[in-house]
């Protein structure tokens, strides 16, 4: 193990995490257990408290964890440098057994947090605060998520060694390496695109349908295919290398860090789009929230689609 | 019109404002709720205004469960309803009587020129128009007093609350703040004032006076 400032900052923000978290955690699971909407009892007027309690906490939670996701993403880069044969942040993930599984989690809770937020302001809509429960039933389950990467943070922290060499992300995501990855890359670049440019085709039509069950669907399956695209495709344009299939060198300054763009637009677009599909908002927010992931997804798709036709343009060939 | 169902209050250290109180004031009543210091007649004015919630019990107005409204909720319905007189005027003395008066407006988003007539309307009513661009820490405390009772009615509220309205006030003073009183009851306002002033016991306009000792009623 070793330790460098940003490591030390992680750790002790997970620690106060931890600690607010599971004051949080053991409201929220009263709150779930016992909570009576009618009930005039001291001991429900103490729940109604301690509700307004937690959803501080879980707010504050959710608002440091967006940048904190960012300073964890730099930090890995960062760590690149200390590790030998990483040359981004890859290879730190890829250091121990621990890092893709954190970065997924911490992925899918940043979604989870984000999602417990909007069904927050939703509830807080109406005075009978109808997602009540509900959203502390979700908390529940958010937690152990949250506690979940935390210690898989500190378990992937304590595990790298700075004497032992790791792969470099041309390795990782190789097309001759023996891993999903490449089975992945291999796949035909005409059919990966085509998949691509489809599910967004499809968004499109279901917005204008404004059928936000599907529209929803879509969104989880366009994230899919957007992070499987932008590395088996779109970064190779970016990187303006055929076999650079890296989704973590885009973050670099030598990409005018377009990466964390991407990344943070593809985020929104596909939020908005699958909570649409999952609550049940008035017609006036469903329809700003359908225009904002319209939106943003849009943005994401003339982002990436930019790079292989300035390529096109430029050089008269494909990659 | 407000109704009280086995209210208790209880404070930290285990302090009981208030113990086990069932009360209902009707509509266009006044009602004088008469006790020591510490008898629990300022938590009634604060639970029924929404500014705190019983440890037991409930709180109903017009059919509403106030004592369950989340905060913000509880804030717009007091903004919409109610206005309240406070025992030391709770005025903002670096600003002007109009900026006081105009506060409770804010919220609403009305247009400046709309909020101002209303502030005029409501200094006029309140007598105490002469004195708009004054900062309120020059007035006297009768003055305070008008500028404390023109915020509370500028949004027209339906329930007036006054938490020892004349304790800082001498008789003739006094006798003002009861004559606005008087007026705002034709108006068929419903008012309950926190007091122990005996000006109030003998009052003809009084519909009931409410005795409470240690958090209970007589």
């Amino acid at each position: 193990m070793f330790l460098t400032p940003e490591i030390i900052a992680l750790t002790i923000i997970n620690a106060l995490f931890a600690v607010f978290a599971t004051i949080a955690f053991v409201n929220a699971f009263k709150i779930v257990l016992k909570y009576d909407a009618t009930a005039t009892t001291a001991y429900q007027y103490a729940l109604e408290k301690k509700s307004y309690l937690s959803a501080t906490i879980i707010k504050f939670i959710f608002y440091v964890k967006i940048p904190l996701f960012i300073f964890f993403v730099y930090t890995l880069d960062d760590l690149s440098n200390l590790l030998p044969g990483a040359m981004c942040a890859a290879g730190v993930v890829t250091a121990t057994s621990y890092g893709t599984p954190l970065l997924f989690l911490k992925i899918i809770n940043l979604y989870v947090f984000a999602f417990w937020i909007v069904l927050n302001n939703e509830d807080m809509q109406y005075e009978n605060q109808p997602y009540l429960k509900q959203k502390f039933l979700l908390y529940c389950v958010a937690y152990f998520l949250l506690m979940g990467e935390i210690i898989l943070e500190s378990v992937m922290f304590s595990h790298m060694d700075i004497n032992s060499v790791v792969d470099c992300c041309g390795a990782i995501f190789s097309t001759t390496s023996a891993t999903y990855m490449a089975k992945i890359l291999a796949i035909s670049h005409p059919v990966l695109v085509g998949i691509f440019y489809g599910t967004f085709g499809l968004m499109v039509l279901f917005y204008l349908l404004k059928n936000r069950y599907i529209y929803g669907v879509l969104n989880i399956v366009f994230v899919i295919i957007s992070l499987i695209t932008l590395i088996a495709f779109f970064g190779t344009y970016i990187y303006e290398q055929p076999m650079h299939h890296c989704p973590f060198c885009l973050l670099q300054s030598d990409y005018n860090y377009i990466g964390y763009f991407l990344y943070i637009v593809l985020f929104i677009g596909t939020f908005f789009g699958f909570v649409i599909g999952i609550i049940d908002f008035n017609a006036q927010e469903i329809q700003k929230r359908f225009n904002i992931s319209l939106f943003y997804n849009a943005l994401y798709v003339a982002t990436v689609s930019y790079y292989p036709i300035a390529y096109y343009l430029k050089n008269g060939v494909w990659l | 019109m407000i109704k009280l169902e086995n209210v208790s209050k209880i404070y930290d250290e285990n302090i009981k404002a208030l113990q086990d109180i069932s009360l209902e004031f009707k509509e266009g009543e006044l009602v004088i709720l008469k006790g020591v210091s510490g008898s629990g007649k300022s938590t009634i004015l604060s639970l029924i205004a929404g500014l705190s919630k019983p440890t037991i019990g409930e709180v109903i107005v017009d059919g509403k469960k106030i004592s369950k409204l989340p905060d913000h909720f509880a804030a717009s319905y007091r903004r919409d309803n109610i206005g309240i007189v406070f025992q030391k005027y709770n005025l903002i003395p670096e600003l002007t009587v109009e900026e006081n008066v105009l506060l409770p407006l804010f919220p609403l988003n009305l247009k400046r020129e709309i909020m101002k007539e209303k502030a005029a309307r409501v200094l006029e009513k309140f007598t105490i128009a002469h004195k708009t661009g004054v900062m309120v820490r020059n007035l006297s405390g009768g003055e305070q007093q008008r500028v404390a009772i023109a915020r509370a009615n500028i949004n027209d509220p339906k329930i007036i609350l006054a938490d020892e309205p004349t304790a800082n006030l001498d008789e003739k003073l006094s006798r003002e703040f009861i004559a606005i009183l008087r007026e705002l009851k034709s108006k068929k306002r419903t008012i309950v004032v926190s007091t122990h002033d005996p000006l109030f016991f003998e009052l003809d306009f009084v519909d009931r006076v409410i005795n409470l000792e240690h958090g209970k009623l007589l």
